[in-house]
C-alpha cells in the first residue's frame, strides 16, 4: 500500500514538472504572456532560466527539480515575490483548523446517525435521514455554504459574514481570541461537515444493517444486554472498518470541498491562496498548494490505513 | 412488497423497465433545463456583457431579475449559465462516462498487465486531491469550456471505470461468453454482443453520476474564476455577488446570489432523482431501503 502512495507522490510531482514543459513553447514565455501587466525583463528571464535550470537537458531539469523539492523549496510567488513556502505556511494552519473541525464533526455525526438509522431501518427516522442525506449529497459544497451564509449570517445575523477573525480587534484575553476564531469557524466548518456527512452515513448504515441480522446480536439480545451496548459495542463496532476506509477515501474530496467553502466565506486558508493564485495566474503558488495539499492527503490516507490495520489485523496482511 | 420465498421464482426484471415516479420528475426537470439551454439566446433580453441599466436595480419590468453592481442584466447571465451548466452535464458528464467505461471495459476484459496498469492509474487519481489538480491543469491548459470539460473527463473517470470493470470481470468468464469465444467469436464481437448489453444500465447509472459531478465541477470552477470570461455562468454570477463588498448591506443578494443557487440546486435535484431511479433498475435490492417508495 505504501508503494501506491509513493507512486502517487511521484505522479503529482511529475505532473507539476511536466505540465508547463509539455505545452508548446517555453515555460517562461507562458509565464510572461499570462502574468498580465508585470512584464518580465530580460535579466529576470535569464535569472529564472538558470534558477529552474531550463537551459539544461530535461533529465537534468527533473533531477534538479526533485532536489529542489527535497530541500523544501517550492519556488517564488510571481505576483507577490515571496517564497511559496512562506505563503503556504501562513495559510495552511487555517485550512487544517477548518478541515480538522469539519472532519471530526462529520465523523461523529455520520456514525451516530448511521447507527441510529440502521437500528430503526424502514421507520420514519431512517427515511427522514435518508432523504436529508441524499439532499446533502446532491448539493455542491459552495451552494450549502452560501445557503448557510444567507440563513445564519444575513437573515439571522448570528455569525460573522466572512474571514477567520475580526480585523483590527484588540483582545483583552486569550479567551477572546479563541471565542473570535471559534465564532468565525462555525459556519464554514458546518458547511464543510454537512457536505462530508452523507457518504459515511450511508456506509455506516449499510454495514450496521448487515451486522444486525448476525447470530451474536440475537444472542446479545437474549442475554439481556442493554440496548446501548448492543448498538455500539456489538453492532456499531463492525461498521468501524468500512467507516475508517471511507474517511481515508474522502480526504481528497474534503480538501477540494474546503477550497469551495473557504471561497464562499473568504476564509484565509489554502482556498484563499489558490483563489488569489488563480486570479493572478501565479503558477508556482498553485503548484505548491497542490503539492502540499496532495502530501497532506497522502499522509492522512496512510493514517487511515494504519488505523484500519489496528482495527482488523487482516487488513495489514493484504 | 412481497417477501420472496424459496421455490417462488422472482419475476424476471431485466426487460421490464419501469421508471419510479421520482425518476420521471427528474427527467422532466432535465428536459426543462435542456429546452431552456437550447432557446436561451432567444429568451435572453440583453447581451451578457451589455451595460443594460442602472447598477443594483431590483427586479422590475425592464430587468426581471434585476442588475448587478455594474448594470449587467442578471436574467440574461442566468440564462447563459443554463447553457454552461448543461454543456458541463452533457459533454463533461458523457466524456467522463465514456472514458471510464472504455477503460473499465478494457481492464475487465483483458485483465493481466493491462488491468494492473490501468487500475494503478485509477488508484493514483482516486487518492490525489483532484480539485487542486484540476485547478493547476486548467490554469495551464486554458479555461475554455471545452477544455474544462476535457480536463474533468480525464481526471474523474476512475469511478466509472471501477464499476464497469467489476461488471465486465463477472461476465467475462460466464459460460455463454466462453462458448461464444469457443465458436470463434472475436473479442470485439463478444464484447459488443454479450457484454455491452449487460452493462448498459450500469453505464447509464455511471453517466448520470458523472453528469452531476461534472455540473458541480464546471460551475464550481467558474465560481473560483476558472471559466470563459465571455460567457456568464452560475458560478461566475455567484463569484461576482460574493466579491461585491456591499452585497449583504442591501437586498441585492435576493436577486443576485439566490437565483444561481436555486438553479444549481434544481438541476442537481433533477439529476439526483434520475440517478436514484436508475440505481434502482440496476440494483433492485436497493429498493427496499431507498428513499423511493415502491410503486
Amino acid at each position: 500500500m505504501v508503494g501506491l502512495y509513493l507512486l502517487t507522490l511521484l505522479a503529482m510531482v511529475t505532473v507539476v514538472f511536466g505540465l508547463p514543459r509539455a505545452l508548446p513553447g517555453d515555460p517562461l514565455v507562458a509565464l510572461q504572456d499570462r502574468a498580465g501587466s508585470s512584464a518580465i525583463s530580460a535579466e529576470t528571464t535569464a535569472h529564472l532560466r538558470s534558477y529552474y535550470a531550463l537551459d539544461r537537458p530535461l533529465e537534468y531539469q527533473y533531477r534538479h527539480y526533485l532536489s529542489r523539492l527535497g530541500r523544501g523549496d517550492l519556488g517564488w510567488s510571481i505576483s507577490r515575490n515571496v517564497r511559496v513556502t512562506r505563503l503556504i505556511g501562513g495559510h495552511l494552519p487555517w485550512t487544517l483548523l477548518l478541515l480538522g473541525t469539519a472532519f471530526t464533526i462529520a465523523a461523529v455525526l455520520s456514525f451516530l446517525t448511521g447507527v441510529a438509522a440502521a437500528w430503526r431501518r424502514g421507520r420514519p427516522l431512517d427515511r427522514a435521514l435518508l432523504v436529508a442525506m441524499t439532499g446533502l449529497r446532491a448539493l455542491p459544497p459552495y451552494v450549502l455554504a452560501a445557503l448557510l451564509l444567507i440563513v445564519l449570517a444575513v437573515l439571522v445575523p448570528a455569525f460573522p459574514l466572512a474571514g477567520a477573525r475580526t480585523p483590527f480587534a484588540a483582545y483583552s484575553s486569550p479567551l477572546g481570541v479563541v471565542g473570535d476564531v471559534g465564532g468565525h469557524l462555525v459556519l464554514p466548518a458546518t458547511a464543510l461537515s454537512l457536505s462530508l456527512l452523507s457518504t459515511k452515513f450511508l456506509i455506516v448504515r449499510n454495514a450496521m444493517i448487515s451486522s444486525l441480522g448476525q447470530d451474536y446480536m440475537v444472542l446479545g439480545r437474549a442475554k439481556g444486554l442493554p440496548v446501548r451496548v448492543l448498538k455500539y459495542r456489538h453492532g456499531g463496532r463492525n461498521a468501524l472498518l468500512p467507516f475508517v476506509a471511507a474517511m481515508g477515501a474522502e480526504v481528497g474530496f474534503a480538501v477540494g470541498f474546503s477550497i469551495f467553502v473557504e471561497s464562499v466565506f473568504a476564509y484565509p486558508g489554502m482556498g484563499a491562496l489558490i483563489l488569489r493564485g488563480v486570479e493572478t495566474r501565479d503558477y508556482p503558488v498553485l503548484e505548491g498548494a497542490f503539492l502540499v495539499l496532495g502530501a497532506l492527503v497522502l499522509i492522512l490516507n496512510l493514517g487511515a490505513e494504519l488505523v484500519m490495520s489496528r482495527l482488523d489485523p487482516r487488513v495489514a496482511g493484504r | 412488497m412481497t417477501v420472496a420465498t424459496a421455490g417462488v421464482a422472482r419475476p424476471a426484471r431485466s426487460h421490464e423497465f419501469r421508471l419510479p415516479r421520482i425518476g420521471w420528475v427528474g427527467v422532466a426537470i432535465l428536459l426543462g433545463f435542456a429546452t431552456v439551454a437550447l432557446v436561451a439566446p432567444a429568451l435572453a433580453p440583453y447581451r451578457v456583457g451589455a451595460l443594460s441599466g442602472p447598477p443594483l436595480e431590483g427586479p422590475g419590468s425592464a430587468h426581471l431579475l434585476g442588475t448587478n453592481s455594474v448594470g449587467h442584466d442578471l436574467l440574461s447571465q442566468l440564462l447563459s449559465g443554463v447553457r454552461v451548466a448543461m454543456f458541463g452535464a452533457f459533454v463533461a458528464g458523457t466524456g467522463t462516462a465514456l472514458v471510464g467505461g472504455a477503460i473499465g471495459l478494457l481492464a475487465g476484459w483483458w485483465g493481466g498487465i493491462v488491468d494492473l496498469v490501468l487500475m494503478r492509474i485509477a488508484d493514483v487519481l482516486l487518492v490525489i486531491p483532484r480539485l487542486p489538480l484540476l485547478i493547476v491543469v486548467i490554469t495551464y491548459a486554458g479555461t475554455g469550456r471545452g477544455m474544462v470539460a476535457l480536463t474533468i473527463a480525464l481526471t474523474f473517470w476512475p469511478e466509472a471505470a471501477k464499476v464497469l470493470r467489476v461488471q465486465v470481470l463477472t461476465l467475462r468468464h460466464r459460460t455463454h461468453v466462453t462458448a461464444a469465444m469457443g465458436f470463434g467469436a472475436g473479442a470485439w464481437h463478444s464484447m459488443r454482443r454479450h457484454v455491452l448489453p449487460e452493462v448498459g444500465l450500469v453505464l447509464v447509472a455511471a453517466l448520470v453520476a458523472a453528469a452531476g459531478r461534472a455540473v458541480m465541477l464546471q460551475v464550481g470552477l467558474a465560481f473560483l474564476g476558472l471559466d470563459d470570461a465571455n460567457r456568464a455562468s452560475w458560478g461566475s454570477v455567484m463569484r461576482g455577488a460574493l466579491k461585491f463588498q456591499g452585497l449583504f448591506f442591501t437586498r441585492a443578494w435576493v436577486w443576485w446570489l439566490l437565483p444561481p443557487l436555486v438553479a444549481i440546486g434544481l438541476l442537481l435535484a433533477g439529476l439526483t432523482f434520475v440517478g436514484t431511479a436508475v440505481e434502482e433498475w440496476v440494483n433492485p435490492r436497493l429498493a427496499r431501503h431507498s428513499i423511493v417508495g415502491r410503486s
